[in-house]
């Protein structure tokens, strides 16, 4: 009788947030895969109650550090469907224009300092940094660009302050965004100059057959518009979310898993829009993917960085388009009538689609909030991945196993929370 | 010669390094001198790449808070317990980082204030850790007018 082998690693480095994960693998089988997520729960949903309609923007955005503008997107989205309030298009360009700075700073940090590393063999941006500099350097510069777009849009790069429910307090002026310009064009080609040299890195072999679920749009790429598509056929409006998909409770882990009802697991992100959303990608994006030879489908989950590389030079070459064309909206927001309703909303974060549902009474008072982030709509789907590697495990040294296996939970980017922590692994044999 | 202070104001004592800047912009610089608030240890890259002499003010968790040290890089935890966050660097990283990404990066100077673990979401500084930002504003300070950082270390 052959032994069963663990991988269990006690603190997952490189994500977002406190996890644990563990794969038993017997015979080239996966016996128990479980990524345990044991930061504990933050409540958000609970003490958004009893709050007003307009603190939601702020108070959501304290839930990740990293798409901070994913929550408020989302949110304000859910607000202003409860209300009625319609967002007129230049608002709604320069809401792109600030959702492009999280997609640059977010991918660029991930892709380069996070992802990358692992395809290298290395520990972490400091090696990498020591062999191949230009890239690092580079990175380094798109990441910044990313989050001086935020700043002038947003308010300040971390935690935006200048979004609100139906608009911004302050839409930003032309000249404060023309400035950034010559550093939006140069963080382009810079990412452009950067995926051919991404590809090159030797990605494990495995194929997926997942149920993939993004935001589409006819017209554009999805950031905050389109109805919630999935490879399998949903096609339905925000408010169709809680017909379709459903959260449920894992003794393993404090994060909810969210499925599909009557079918299990799904994948948002990258992949998702990728797969379902090429049509809508801008000529640089597609140019840039069709020289790497990065087609439709692609359902390898390890290749995600490399399209994570096309979703930056889409958002680059947005933001590079929005701001030459930008001119400052007549009013920063729109208002209208307070009244008792529910309102939906998604977006796209960088690391999948972010939906939240808010019921409001007639003083605008929350009454009821759900908030369902994409890392727990991705969890199922990561220990999938993790079952479907199982055979390669087995085979590799228990070393390259385990790498092998938090490379494989890093291709999701899981944002579990803002938070300290360290990797520390405990290998174990048992009979 | 560039002096970078690092924290979060929103965090109590953390927000230290974030007050000794404040308190150099009252002060009577020497030019050439520039001050920068810095939220992420990352921001330092940039900052070392210039190749000019530099002083690194942040807080850090010892016992007892209040007391101010002048410490080299060498004497930095390098575990990568010490980031702070997971999708961030360390001080430590980011100096390494520079110094990997641009040829002529100057050994630092970091004046460390002892700090407890902020356990509240609040603004200001405790009595202690105020005196200490006073203590590390007025040694930034002479140092600069001095000429460099080369006399900081006491």
């Amino acid at each position: 009788m052959s032994e069963a082998r663990t991988i269990k690693v006690d603190y997952l480095a490189r994500v977002e947030g406190e996890g644990a994960l563990t794969v038993v693998v017997k015979d080239g089988v996966a016996q128990d895969v479980r990524l345990s997520i044991f930061e504990p729960p933050r409540f958000y949903e609970g003490f958004l109650r009893g709050r007003g309609f307009r603190e939601v923007p702020d108070i959501t955005a304290r839930i990740c550090g990293i798409c901070p503008v994913a929550y408020q997107m989302s949110s304000c989205q859910a607000m202003e469907d409860a209300l009625g309030w319609v967002v007129p298009e230049p608002l709604q360009r320069l809401r792109r224009l600030l959702y492009c700075g999280e997609w640059i700073e977010s991918h660029a940090l991930h892709m380069f300092m996070l992802h990358a590393p692992d395809f290298l063999g290395v520990q972490d941006v400091v090696a990498l940094a020591e062999l191949h500099p230009e890239w690092v350097k580079a990175a380094l510069h798109i990441k910044k660009t990313g989050n001086e777009l935020m700043r002038i849009v947003g308010g300040r790069e971390i935690h935006p302050i200048n979004v609100r429910v139906g608009g911004f307090y302050r839409a930003p002026r032309k000249a404060e965004l023309a400035a950034l310009l010559p550093d939006l064009e140069s963080s382009l080609q810079e990412a452009q100059a950067a995926l051919p040299w991404l590809a090159t890195f030797d990605y494990p072999e495995l194929e997926r057959d997942w149920e993939l679920v993004t935001l589409k749009h006819p017209e554009e790429y999805p950031f905050c518009r389109g109805n919630i598509v999935s490879s399998h056929g949903i096609d339905v409006p925000f408010s169709g979310f809680p017909d379709h998909f459903e959260e449920r409770h894992m003794a393993h882990s404090n994060a909810l898993h969210a499925v599909v009802k009557a079918r299990g697991h799904y994948h948002t992100g990258p992949m998702a829009r990728f797969n379902l959303c090429f049509d809508t990608l801008g000529e640089a994006a597609k140019a840039s993917a069709a020289q790497v030879g990065l087609t439709v489908p692609c359902m390898n989950p390890f290749k995600s960085l490399l399209v994570r590389g096309v979703e930056l030079i889409q958002a680059l070459d947005e933001a590079v388009r929005i701001v030459a064309d930008y001119r400052p909206p007549s009013e920063p927001f729109v208002e209208g009538p307070v009244h008792a309703g529910t309102g939906h909303g998604a977006s796209e974060a960088p690391r999948g689609m972010l939906y939240h549902r808010y019921t409001i009474d007639d003083a605008g008072l929350i009454t009821d909030a759900v908030i369902v982030p994409p890392t727990a709509q991705n969890q199922g789907t990561i220990e999938d991945d993790l079952r479907a590697l199982a055979p390669q495990l087995a085979t590799l040294p228990l070393e390259d196993a385990t790498w092998r296996a938090e490379q494989a939970v890093r291709n999701y980017d899981p944002c579990i929370s803002c938070a300290t922590h360290f990797l520390k692994l405990r290998f174990e044999e048992a009979s | 010669m560039w002096v970078a202070g690092l924290g979060q104001v929103a965090a109590g004592d953390d927000g230290v390094g974030l007050r000794v800047i404040e308190l150099l912009m009252q002060a009577d610089l020497p030019e050439g001198v520039s001050l920068h608030r810095l939220a992420d240890p990352v921001e330092l890259v940039p900052l070392l790449g210039t190749g000019e002499a530099g002083v690194v003010v942040d807080a850090v968790l010892a016992a007892p808070p209040g007391v101010t040290r002048v410490l080299t890089e060498d004497e930095l935890d390098p575990s990568p317990s010490a980031a702070v966050s997971s999708h961030g660097l360390s001080v430590l990283q980011a100096v390494r980082l520079a110094r990997a990404i641009h040829p002529a990066v100057r050994p630092v100077t970091f004046v460390a204030i002892q700090i407890a673990a902020p356990t509240a979401h609040h603004h200001g500084l405790s009595p202690d850790v105020e005196a200490a930002a006073l203590e590390a504003a007025a040694l930034v300070l002479a140092t600069a007018q001095a000429g460099g950082i080369t006399t900081l270390r006491p």
